[in-house]
């Protein structure tokens, strides 16, 4: 699977495979640390860039759309 | 508006079917997934695990559609999800970030063990599709609704995939811990007979 961001592949495989073994031997056993913090640092700073540089307005567009005036209308 | 809800029950443990629903993508029955990111997680007092994933994925839309609605390209989706492992509720929420001036689609599944048979999950879907301010809108919120029981079909099958590559992953590091023991056992007992 890829990254949003083709140069954040590589970071996302090691944290993937960090947190998949997080989450099966440790979180599902009880442990609330966070995973794998240095390996996630590293690669949530490679999306977050990336998806600037995409211009996906992911924070902004999370708000309701239909039934407020951001709601594309049809022409009067 | 459209809503769709539908239950669905996985003959394996909660623990196995939320570890797969974080591993679903990619897999060989859908291909519009194209990328999946974390964009945040954390664990709060509770023990609940949170997340935030951005998900790229390709919409299959006919021709008329994306002519009504625009290009056939990339569309995003966020995707919010909590898990609780002591009191084993998996919930997660997704709602596409693409065109959701014309379209939204949001849909919440929540994973909880079956209550009569821990060895079993039920997942409960619900969809709600609004398309406004284009024409032919409900034409093409049915066929939004249609694409995702379609999907949701897929989505069972893919769960399927997943939970048996995870089960062989366990059964190969088994058994190679195993035979890594049984070569150590066997080297220290032809030195123990060895003469020198």
């Amino acid at each position: 699977m890829n990254s949003v961001g083709e140069e954040c592949n590589e970071l996302k495989r090691s944290y993937d495979e960090c947190f998949n073994h997080w989450f099966a031997n440790k979180f599902l056993n009880g442990d609330r640390n966070e995973p794998c913090p240095d390996l996630f640092a590293k690669y949530q700073s490679c999306v977050k860039k990336a998806i600037k540089d995409k211009d996906i307005e992911l924070w902004e567009l999370e708000r309701n759309v239909l039934g407020t005036e951001h709601e594309k209308k049809p022409p009067k | 508006m459209r809503i769709r809800q539908a239950e669905h029950v996985f003959d394996a443990p909660w623990d196995l079917v939320v570890r797969a629903q974080f591993r679903k993508y990619p897999n060989e029955f859908n291909n519009a997934v194209e990328g999946v990111d974390v964009v945040e997680r954390r664990v709060d007092k509770t023990g609940t695990l949170y997340s935030h994933r951005l998900l790229s994925t390709r919409w299959g839309l006919p021709g008329w559609a994306t002519k009504i609605i625009g290009s056939n390209g990339l569309g995003y989706g966020s995707e919010h999800s909590e898990v609780n492992a002591r009191t084993k509720t998996m919930e997660m929420k997704t709602r596409n970030l693409t065109f959701c001036n014309i379209i939204t689609v949001d849909e919440k599944m929540t994973y909880r063990p079956h209550p009569e048979d821990k060895n079993k999950t039920v997942l409960h879907q619900e969809s709600v599709v609004n398309v406004q301010g284009v024409p032919l809108s409900s034409y093409i919120e049915h066929y939004v609704i249609d694409n995702i029981a379609t999907n949701a079909e897929k989505g069972k099958k893919a769960m399927v995939s997943v939970m048996e590559k995870i089960q062989k992953e366990s059964l190969e590091l088994q058994h190679g811990a195993q035979k890594t023991m049984e070569e150590a056992f066997q080297k220290l007992h032809f030195n123990e007979r060895s003469p020198f």
